[in-house]
């Protein structure tokens, strides 16, 4: 057995070729950032070595403590509702659902495969105020509510949150799917006995199932972690940033100093930054993950 | 009691399905709307007739049929080779044994986390320099090293609870690692591979970014790229036209989507839980 | 000795650079048809506006004159084009021609010497007769250098469109003075018309309307001015600009969430008769001469330029113009078959656009167009009476400062900031540079 699996030949061969491809397409990128990070300027356009001025410089940068602000407070919301409405969706389709479950879980998957384009136009469409009230405005006047029509993604104190449950709206589905496949694995007997047993809903959940679905959770969490960091696309399709910068994400900064401003260096120490990010969230992610 | 309860509990998942469907209807109705509409009324109200224009437009202004196949070359290719690599490092890492495995695998789960946009210019100028730009090549090599970390890592996934009993007696019946790879172990590994090919064909058949900066042949370009062409110097945009092509994307995916549907949904459980 | 050694040196060089001067200058001949592939990179889809000319002119070129040329087109969305020119400058591999921004942007690219002296080569092939004159002097004013690095595809007015029905309905007439224009506004609310209307979301609309008032009350050249240093963002006249804008969104005259609508819609708005005045370029006709999009009809809409606040500042016949996107030439690539080709551009692409388009392109043109629609002939005839021409708001700004005065008029519009905290915004940056 061991002569198989350590088998160096075959290790080499089954990692070697994948290996160089991510090592030069991936991986050498990020370090060129890393060179790029001490220039100012574009290469080809005005490009000289600065030292460490760019450093100093995201540490005065407003703009950038505000995408920073922004963008927390996007990945908070958003991996929190994404993993914790898809749960709850799982259990509503495992305890709830008895007929037509195929048709349930293919049909919750669905905006997965939307281009992103597209879920952005058709949120702005639901938000919308001018010149028609969309339907969340049109909903809300007409159910006596029309104090509560507002714009929703044109101010800063809404929009950030319009943006969350859009993304959310994306990937519920998703993680309810990979809930319920964990769910489905575990035998009915074991929850058979432990309600016999008394264990109430909320017990049943905490003592059993929980435990039980940890690891699955805590891909899910390293999922919608990576997803939501690089805050991005969505943003861009919904809002483009604003109000303002209410909606601007680290990325979005990024590209902006590196394309619009011409500082690829800066838009470099800015990716450097959200690589960090990256690294050190999944290194917590993977903290909870102990092996027993 | 308990009929009213049921009744509430379907009505709940009932409405949650209308949740995720209403888009995919809605964005069918958009395609077929003329440019008035999207001002004149409220944007959930139905198309007033069928005005297949937008279509012909999405088909011969966009040139929708060379991107289709563009999209497909390139999509397709580079998935075989991401089944390929990552269930064979997949396998390395955590089943074989040798001294770097642990390292390799944080290796390449360290790519999950970066940013598209950090490796764009320095890619351009591999590219530039490798006379590799305007070339599929290019654009399947980056599709290919993209998605490998995230492939690696769902694999791994599944394999952490792969029975080691049976490599075993294949071992005892004599096969070397190459007839287990074949015969046991990429059989065994079919929900883990189709999960695979599904997740990475939506993430490829969606790259915008990378298509744009590394192509610029018209005839090269592929059907997200293409979506873009309805959008002028001014900002003003053909909406029924876009939605028209964009239902045009969309279908192909679920299309595939809705045969694989169970196999995806069951490899992307199988194993992390048990492990 | 030396000196017989320097005269023999001297007239050599001197003979070569007259060989030299001698065929590069000569432009005056037929067509060398040297064999020629340009790559154009724009922003315009193939059968669309400047996208239609483009094309037309390197068909027309290659089958009148030069069998051996082709070209290839390639057309990015206008929001990608900065990013694509500056990956492509990047690695030197820009494209032979290609559309780009005016003002600043144009700058880093003439600073760093990757584009073509247009002035120069106009003189070599002897094409200046060619270019509208006007249209030079404003895209030498934008880039602020005395020759000209730029061929346009547009020469715009702009100003204030607005709905006839709905004004006769309120009762007023286009306004020629600013308080005229203020009171206007206030009878359209009145009368439950939306008064304004403007691509919030766009940005650059918003920015607009603060420039029109910024202009009239300021001068001409206020926007040169505080791009260079003479006056400050934070001035009194600008912040009153700014505050002018935040007082309307205030009053309610752009409706709820204007920040939400863009260009497009908010033109729909106007034609629709959902809102009355809306600010826009001259290039607004081509959705005016739309019939399906134009719902006020071949009459329905109209124009009226920025009104006045004080002749003896800045006159009613003075227009904010531009040349829209503009077209630059790549230095590396230029060679004796690109100057060929650009020389039957300059030739022919005034009348081209008037043929084709009915519109001016910033070059001189000979033939007439018969049947031209009323809007089109509207925007021709502002155009002939403007005798002097100011920029549009960012146009002096470099590129962090324009993208912090267009992301910060969307909370100055929702009155999350005071038009005091948005010169001063704009001020920031600008000290940072």
């Amino acid at each position: 057995m061991k002569n198989v699996l350590g088998n160096r030949k075959a290790i080499a061969l089954f990692v070697v070729p994948a290996l160089v491809i991510y090592s030069i397409i991936v991986m050498l990128p990020v370090l060129w950032s890393l060179y790029y990070s001490f220039y100012n300027g574009s290469p080809g356009l005005k490009w000289e070595f600065c030292g460490l001025d760019n450093y100093a410089r995201l540490l005065k940068d407003k703009n950038f403590r505000n995408a920073l602000s922004v963008n927390g407070r996007y990945i908070l919301i958003t991996v929190i509702g994404q993993v914790g409405l898809g749960l709850v969706l799982s259990l509503m389709f495992r305890f709830w659902l008895h007929r037509c479950k195929t048709l349930v879980r293919t049909l919750v998957f669905f905006p997965v495969v939307l281009p992103t384009v597209a879920v952005g136009q058709l949120f702005a469409k639901i938000y919308e105020i001018q010149p028609n009230y969309g339907l969340l405005n049109s909903f809300l006047d007409s159910i006596g509510l029309s104090r509560f029509v507002q714009p929703w993604i044109g101010q800063s104190s809404t929009a950030l949150w319009c943006l969350c449950v859009m993304d959310i709206w994306v990937a519920m589905g998703f993680y309810s799917v990979i809930f319920y496949g964990a769910l489905l694995d575990i035998p009915d007997d074991i929850i058979e006995a432990a309600r016999i047993d008394g264990a109430g809903s909320f017990s049943l959940f905490g003592r059993i199932l929980l435990p039980l679905l940890r690891p699955m959770i805590i891909t899910s969490l390293v999922f919608s972690f990576s997803g939501t960091v690089k805050m991005f696309e969505s943003a861009r399709a919904l809002t483009n940033g604003g109000p303002g910068s209410a909606t601007k994400s680290l990325s979005m900064y990024m590209y902006d100093v590196s394309f619009t401003y011409n500082k690829v260096g800066y838009g470099s120490v800015i990716a450097l930054v959200i690589f960090l990010i990256c690294v050190l969230g999944s290194i917590v992610i993977n903290l909870f993950d102990v092996k027993d | 009691m308990k009929k009213a309860g049921a009744f509430i509990r379907g009505l709940i998942i009932f409405l949650v399905c209308m949740l995720e469907v209403y888009p995919l209807f809605w964005m069918l109705t958009a395609s077929f709307k003329q440019q008035y509409e999207w001002s004149e009324k409220p944007a959930y109200a139905l198309n007033s007739g069928f005005y297949w224009q937008n279509y012909s437009d999405a088909w011969t202004r966009g040139h929708m049929s060379t991107y289709f196949r563009n999209s497909l070359i390139t999509t397709l290719i580079s998935l075989v080779f991401i089944v390929i690599f990552s269930s064979l490092v997949g396998f390395a890492v955590t089943k074989m044994q040798w001294k770097l495995r642990e390292a390799v695998a944080k290796y390449f789960q360290f790519g999950i986390m970066i940013p598209v946009a950090v490796a764009l210019i320095p890619l351009f100028q591999i590219y530039s320099r490798g006379r590799l730009l305007n070339t599929r090549t290019c654009l399947i090599l980056t599709y290919i090293a993209f998605g490998l970390s995230l492939s690696i890592y769902l694999v791994q996934g599944y394999l952490r609870s792969f029975p080691d009993e049976l490599m075993e007696a294949a071992v005892i019946d004599g096969c070397g690692i190459y007839r287990l790879m074949y015969y046991v172990v990429v059989p065994l590994m079919k929900n883990a591979i189709v999960t695979v090919l599904v997740l990475q064909f939506f993430f490829k058949w969606n790259d915008l970014i990378f298509s744009m900066t590394f192509i610029s042949d018209s005839a090269l370009k592929t059907v997200q790229t293409g979506l873009l062409y309805f959008s002028d110097e001014f900002g003003a945009k053909n909406w029924g036209a876009i939605f028209a092509s964009v239902s045009m994307s969309v279908f192909p995916m679920l299309i595939i989507y809705l045969i694989l549907n169970r196999k995806v949904m069951e490899g992307m459980t199988a194993g992390a839980v048990k492990g | 000795m030396k000196k017989r050694t320097m005269a023999i040196l001297l007239s050599a060089v001197m003979a070569a650079s007259m060989a030299c001067a001698v065929s590069a200058s000569d432009f005056t001949g037929d067509d060398p048809q040297l064999e020629k592939k340009v790559k154009i990179l724009t922003i315009w889809a193939e059968d669309n506006d400047n996208g239609i000319l483009l094309n037309k002119i390197c068909q027309d070129y290659k089958d009148n004159v030069n069998p051996n040329f082709d070209w290839e087109y390639e057309m990015v969305s206008a929001d990608d084009l900065r990013q694509k020119i500056a990956t492509l400058a990047a690695s030197n591999d820009l494209p032979d021609i290609f559309a780009y921004e005016s003002g600043a942007p144009l700058l880093d690219l003439i600073e760093t010497d990757k584009i073509v002296d247009i002035s120069e080569f106009l003189a070599e092939t002897g094409t200046e007769e060619y270019m509208n004159p006007g249209a030079a002097e404003l895209m030498k004013g934008l880039s602020g250098t005395e020759d000209l690095y730029d061929l346009p595809l547009g020469l715009n007015v702009e100003g204030f469109w607005y709905n006839k029905a709905l004004f006769e309905q309120a009762g007023v007439e286009a306004p020629a003075t600013w308080d005229e224009f203020e009171d206007v506004l206030a009878k359209l609310q009145e009368a439950g018309i939306q008064p304004l209307t403007t691509g919030g979301s766009d940005k650059w609309g918003a920015t607009r309307l603060i420039n029109a008032y910024a202009v009239r009350a300021n001068g001409n050249d206020i926007m040169t001015k505080a791009a260079n240093g003479e006056v400050a963002y934070t001035d009194p006249g600008l912040v009153a600009a700014a505050d002018k804008l935040a007082e309307w969104a205030a009053k309610g005259y752009f409706g709820e969430g204007i920040t939400t609508v863009d260009m497009n819609t908010a033109g729909s708005m106007l034609m629709s008769g959902k809102a009355a005045i809306f600010y826009n370029g001259s290039w607004f006709t081509q959705n005016l001469n739309d019939e399906s999009a134009n719902l006020a009809g071949p009459d329905g809409i109209g124009f009226f330029n920025i009104p006045v606040v004080d002749e003896s500042i800045s006159t009613g016949t003075s227009y904010s113009m531009n040349c829209g996107n503009i077209l630059a030439v790549d230095k590396g690539k230029y060679d004796e078959g690109t100057k060929w080709f650009l020389k039957y551009f300059m030739e022919n692409m005034g009348n081209l656009a008037m043929d084709t388009l009915g519109s001016v392109k910033g070059y001189t043109y000979t033939t007439a167009v018969e049947d031209m629609s009323g809007y089109t002939q509207m925007v021709l005839d502002e155009i002939d009476k403007a005798t002097e021409g100011f920029a549009w708001w960012e146009a002096k700004m470099v590129n962090e400062i324009s993208t912090t005065a267009q992301e910060n008029v969307q909370p100055l519009l929702n009155g999350e900031m005071t038009g005091e905290e948005y010169m001063q915004s704009i001020q920031d940056v600008y000290d940072l540079q």
